[in-house]
């Protein structure tokens, strides 16, 4: 490592020289200041070499000075908690801190991807699509496995992420963006006329690059006056200020998503238990876009050696950090600003001279430069770089604009270069929900020029480079204008540089970067029109150029240049591609939040979920609900314990929590005809007390819910739903009776999480409930089949529906929720005697099969009407109508060859056929085979002690007895025979048991 | 009644010692949901004789007379509190008084779950799952407002400046409390303009 005193002796706003702090950097423990980004202290170590580029492997270095920085990506923290790609210049260290560089193996000075370069004019755009074509399964196995590899950035973090992140929202009258002198005056502006303001910056303290531009307001220095706006700011109640925060997107209606890195800079804050970053969601009034101007490099040859940076950068490295990033560098300018950096480094005792590209300035610094003695070399660009690993001289050649070829050079030794080639207003924003952009001739690049949102963009990003100019747009937030009393030098004209000429024939051995982040050269653009991509977002595919994490922020306006000289049209014919979020990558902990774990998706829990939970539960996803599929006890596997289920409830007793049910309570003197309307069976006639299985369709005439209800009084029913039709069927109610039968007096109420709700099914099941005392008769005369109770029993309050699902003798008792686990308790006590054992769904969908009872979603698609399931029995044919009848009518939904519910026993009863499975006409040897129905419900019954199947089949119910063909993979056909739906206890004895 | 078993949807749960507020679940009260037109001279009539108080009309509002409370939820609907243990004969009261008059109430005490927040920051740390603009002087004591929170649907009602009750349906109950311990978490506070 070099000696060379990389921190000045004096000099750094942002840092605290008292304050030490060790990382370690690839390993090596490095040392800086509180307040040095990692890549300030890594360069005021000597390190120039921060990474590797993506397709290259090519060495490089430092760039930006902040989020725009697209080479040296780093990786921090390690194993659970690394972090890869983060922008060195905005990673703040502290004692403690891991990085590593990225794409390099196995070391970033020794790279063997390097080798890349060195083939590199065997690497143009477009190279892998050309490439790896052929042959095909080699894409998958050889070619892209190794492109990967080779390519890419960090990498991924391993294992589960153990920090918090949480989304926050937040309203405001007006949203700044960015807190630069443009933002801060605003901020003041707005927030002087009482409404709430809120101000974002992605930066730790507020004043954007105030420190790095000339000029006095009111006599003082601009930095000045961006600290002393920004703590007035702090103290008003009406201002929001969040720093390290990004705002990253800008959506309809001015909808704001912004990142904040809350806990990034310091670990005692994470410990503090704060979140490690925020996502802010952001609703404004009004936004105000004071994102700034980035600084563009400039296409010269091999300008991605290490240390060579932006200008500003150079300028801020010095500034804030008191770092130079070496002792006699050449400015490289097509502007006056970046004479701004010469004066910084003349100051700093860094020997420095300025290459020019203009022929002349008028402007007040560059005759403050010349008149300081600094060498300034108009009409001359950089026209090559020696050094690999950093730079060790430069060539400086004549130019006049648009010269193509360099005629006469000189060399110059140094050991950094600051280049500029202008500013670009940082348009993302401005252009993510369709803000207008125009081409200002003077920028020589884009600005905004109409938006549909109320929104505004002030300074810098509305591409006003001057102080007073800014201010003067601020002030349009607040009533009245302040006024400003501003001094800053007249600058002159930039002219635009877009390729400057090399040494020797045109372009060989040498690149000219356009996307460093990419590896994208000025000569594939070039190439790129020559084989035609001439829309520019065609030349974004092909090249890449603009893509990536940086999305083009310093390399948009150069590739257009080029495109530009390359094609003969002036930039605004070509047009920008398009600005997407997010304006810089955010964390996907940000985006996920708090929802992640427990927390990932909503999950219901039936008010018996803990005793589910403690009796070893295994649970199925009903929609967001968790039933309980199946209780294996200790020495079962599932199978087992289904079976042991099913023949419980056959021959002795089960419970199950059917607490999930839909149950809607409506009444109204409408609410029989209401119901006759709903369902395809009438419900008018239905008697006080007394339960009816309803069928529901949608207009289309097919089968969307089913479920029994209940008449509680003459004009009071209660209905149940599936249980994931409930929210989906009260809706449906609703809708009819707010939208089309308004006329109706009838009110319909969800209730279905007020009840707790059980199936006891079996022949003991009467026993088991009788034990528990009820105060009602529960006796199968007083009781019967389809009939319904409401009283106490066990001392618990009851709503009890002698229903069945099973085919058994079946009471459903309901309980207020808070009470379902006490009655649960005292029936599974009370139970005991008589073998009672809890079943769940998969016990129950079995024992509904063996009774050829349907189940909505499983023997219909929604293509299915109650005849195709052979319910045409319980479509009504007196009522005058009902959702779906007339629908029933459609010649397709009454023709020949409908699908039927049907049974199926296959030939073999130890084989299950699978569900979905297709039948066929006629087995052949490969497909395609006539299909002609598939399997909806299929299971071993132990019941029966045999296979049995439910299917939908064309014209099925003709077909009793006939034999049908389900050819399976891997060539194996199994045979079923088509029989009744209903496979055990056909006359239903067991039911009225 | 009094050996029953009775078990609240967070009873399991206990509040962890590291929360920016205090939050527990409120079990003891009872709820009646209550539907019927406002245009009805009769039906508001007959309530205001057991409440003793209007149902409020006002979108997002709420009455109290004594022990009871009306929630606005609808433009035709409302949900009633009062004292758990007497729910049933304040239902039974309602419906004598409404007779054939057009509505429809029903005891929903074990339909939701409550849980009260307290304290500085309350609602701040709602924001953290509501998009609502619950600092604004929209949210004053008494307001009632159906909002999604997090990824659910929820009800909230201010009872004072910071105080909170958030209504979710019971089956959401450990997932809003989860959501509410991670949102509440000591560290984690949030201060919007320096309120």
């Amino acid at each position: 490592m070099s000696k060379k005193p990389y921190r000045l002796s004096t000099g750094g706003t942002r840092i605290d020289r008292a304050a030490r702090m060790t990382f370690t950097f690839d390993g090596k423990d490095v040392s800086g200041f509180a307040g040095d980004t990692l890549a300030s202290a890594v360069l005021a170590s000597g390190q120039k070499l921060f990474g590797r580029s993506f397709k290259y492997h090519r060495a490089r270095g430092l760039v930006g000075l902040g989020s725009e920085e697209m080479n040296a990506l780093i990786g921090v923290g390690s194993g659970n908690r690394h972090e890869p790609n983060l922008r060195a210049t905005q990673i703040e260290i502290f004692d403690g801190l891991t990085a590593e560089s990225q794409n390099r193996w196995p070391s970033l000075k020794y790279d063997i991807g390097a080798a890349n370069t060195l083939v590199s004019r065997f690497l143009p755009a477009g190279f892998y699509y050309k490439t790896f074509m052929w042959p095909r399964s080699f894409w998958k196995h050889v070619y892209e496995p190794f492109i990967r590899k080779a390519a890419g950035l960090g990498k991924a973090p391993e294992g589960r992420d153990p920090d918090t992140y949480e989304h926050m929202h937040i309203h405001a009258d007006v949203i700044i963006i960015g807190g630069g002198i443009a933002g801060l005056a605003a901020a003041e502006a707005a927030a002087s006329t009482g409404v709430r303001v809120l101000l974002c910056d992605e930066n730790p303290v507020l004043g954007g690059i105030a420190d790095l531009t000339a000029g006095m307001i009111d006599g003082a220095c601009v930095e000045d006056y961006a600290i002393a706006a920004a703590a007035r700011l702090a103290t008003l109640p009406n201002v929001h200020i969040l720093t390290r925060t990004t705002v990253v997107g800008h959506y309809h209606q001015n909808y704001l998503m912004a990142f904040e890195r809350v806990g990034d800079h310091d670990p005692a804050i994470l410990a503090s238990g704060a979140p490690k970053h925020r996502l802010w969601k952001i609703r404004a009034d009004k936004v105000v876009v004071a994102t700034g101007a980035l600084e563009r490099p400039i296409a010269f040859a091999n300008n991605d050696r290490p240390n060579i940076m932006l200008a500003s950068a150079v300028r801020g490295m010095i500034g804030r950090y008191g770092v130079t990033p070496g002792s006699t560098g050449v400015v490289f300018t097509n502007n006056d600003d970046a004479y701004l950096t010469a004066f910084v480094l003349k100051k700093a005792g860094v020997n420095v001279q300025v290459v020019d590209s203009r022929s002349r300035s008028d402007g007040a610094l560059v005759k403050r430069a010349i008149a300081d003695g600094i060498d300034v070399s108009l009409g001359s660009v950089i026209s090559a770089v020696e050094g690999n690993l950093g730079v060790t001289a430069v060539k400086i050649a004549a130019y006049r604009k648009g010269q193509g070829r360099v005629i006469t050079e000189k060399r110059v030794e140094c050991d950094f270069v600051a280049m500029s080639g202008g500013w670009n207003p940082a348009l993302h924003l401005w252009c993510h929900n369709g803000g207008k952009i125009q081409f200002d001739d003077s920028l020589q690049s884009f600005r905004p020029k109409s938006h549909t949102d109320d929104i505004v963009a002030i300074g810098g990003a509305n591409g006003t480079m001057s102080v007073e100019a800014t201010l003067i747009e601020a002030q349009e937030l607040g009533k009245k204008a302040k006024k400003f009393k501003v001094e800053e030098p007249d600058r002159g004209a930039l002219e635009s540089i877009w390729f400057a000429p090399a040494t020797g024939k045109y372009n060989e051995g040498n690149k000219h970067f356009i996307d460093f982040q990419n590896d994208v050269t000025a000569a594939d653009l070039e190439l790129a029109q020559r084989e035609g991509y001439e829309s520019v977002e065609h030349t974004k595919r092909y090249t890449t150029f603009g893509m990536a994490t940086d999305q083009g922020k310093t390399s948009n306006l150069n590739g257009l240049g080029v495109i530009s000289e390359a094609t003969g049209k002036t930039i605004p014919e070509i047009g920008v591609t398009t600005f997407r979020p997010p304006y810089t990558p955010y964390s996907f902990g940000a985006i996920a939040g708090a929802h992640t774990g427990a927390l990932f998706l909503p999950v219901r829990r039936t008010p018996i979920y803990n005793w589910h939970a403690d009796h070893g539960a295994v649970f199925e996803p009903v929609g967001q609900w968790r039933r309980t599929y199946v209780y294996p006890q200790a020495s079962e596997d599932k199978h087992q314990a289904i079976v042991r289920e099913i023949l419980s409830v056959r021959n002795k007793v089960g419970m199950l929590d059917a607490s999930t049910l839909g149950k809607i309570e409506i009444k109204g003197p409408d609410a029989a005809e209401f119901l006759d309307r709903m369902y395809t069976n009438t419900f008018s006639t239905l008697k006080i007390g007394k339960c009816r299985y309803g069928l529901m369709m949608n207009e289309l005439g097919f089968l969307s819910d089913d479920g029994v209800t209940v008449r509680l009084g003459e004009d009071h029913f209660i209905m149940h739903t599936t249980s994931g039709g409930a929210d989906r069927i009260a809706a449906w109610l609703e809708e009819w009776l707010q939208t089309e039968w308004t006329h109706y007096k009838v009110f319909v109420t969800p209730v279905t999480e007020q009840w707790a709700q059980f199936a006891v099914a079996g022949p003991r099941a009467r026993d088991v409930l009788s034990k528990l005392a009820p105060d009602f008769d529960i006796s199968n005369e007083a009781f019967p089949h389809m009939s319904f109770k409401q009283g106490h029993i066990g001392g618990y309050p009851v709503r009890v529906y002698r229903i069945s699902f099973s085919g058994e003798l079946s009471y459903e008792v309901a309980t207020p929720a808070n009470f379902g686990q006490g009655l649960w308790n005292a029936i599974m006590e009370a139970g005991d005697e008589f073998g009672i054992s809890a079943y769940g769904t998969e016990a129950l969908h079995v024992l509904r099969a063996e009774k050829g009872y349907i189940v909505v979603g499983d023997e219909s698609d929604g293509t299915v009407t109650p005849i195709d399931v052979g319910m045409e029995g319980m479509v009504s044919k007196k009522k005058t109508d009902f959702i779906g009848k007339r629908s029933l009518e459609q010649s397709f939904l009454k023709g020949p060859n409908r699908k039927q519910l049907v049974g199926l026993l296959t030939e073999d009863p130890t084989e299950v056929l699978p569900d979905g499975a297709y039948a066929v006409a006629a087995v052949k040897d490969k497909p395609p085979m006539e299909m002609i129905g598939q399997v909806t419900s299929t299971y071993m019954s132990p019941t029966l002690g045999r296979s049995i199947a439910m299917a939908l089949i064309q014209n099925g119910r003709a077909r009793m007895g006939e034999t049908i063909s389900f050819p399976l993979e891997g060539g194996k056909v199994m045979k079923a025979t088509i029989t009744d739906t209903v496979f055990y206890d056909k006359e239903g004895a067991r039911l009225h048991g | 009644m009094d050996d029953l078993h009775f078990e609240s949807a967070l009873a399991h749960r206990s509040t962890p010692d590291n929360l920016s507020l205090s939050m527990r679940e409120i079990s003891e009260r009872g709820m009646i949901d209550l539907r019927g037109s406002t245009t009805d001279r009769k039906f508001m009539a007959a309530v205001k004789s057991v409440l003793g108080v209007d149902l409020p009309k006002a979108p997002r509002t709420s009455a109290s007379w004594g022990e009871y409370k009306a929630l606005w939820l609808s433009t035709d609907q409302w949900l009633i509190l009062c004292t758990r243990s007497k729910t049933t004969a304040l239902l039974a009261e309602i419906n004598a008084a409404l007779g054939k008059i057009h509505s429809l109430a029903v005891d929903v005490s074990d339909m939701r779950a409550i849980i009260r927040l307290e304290g500085d920051g309350v609602r701040e740390t709602l924001m953290k799952g509501s998009s609502l603009d619950l600092i604004s002087d929209d949210y004053k004591q008494g307001t009632v407002r159906r909002m999604r929170f997090a990824e659910i649907a929820a009800l909230l009602h201010v009872v004072e400046e910071n105080c909170f009750d958030i209504y979710v349906f019971r089956s959401y109950a450990d997932y809003t409390w989860e959501f509410l311990v991670k949102a509440a978490r000591q560290g984690s506070e949030v201060k919007l303009f320096k309120k």
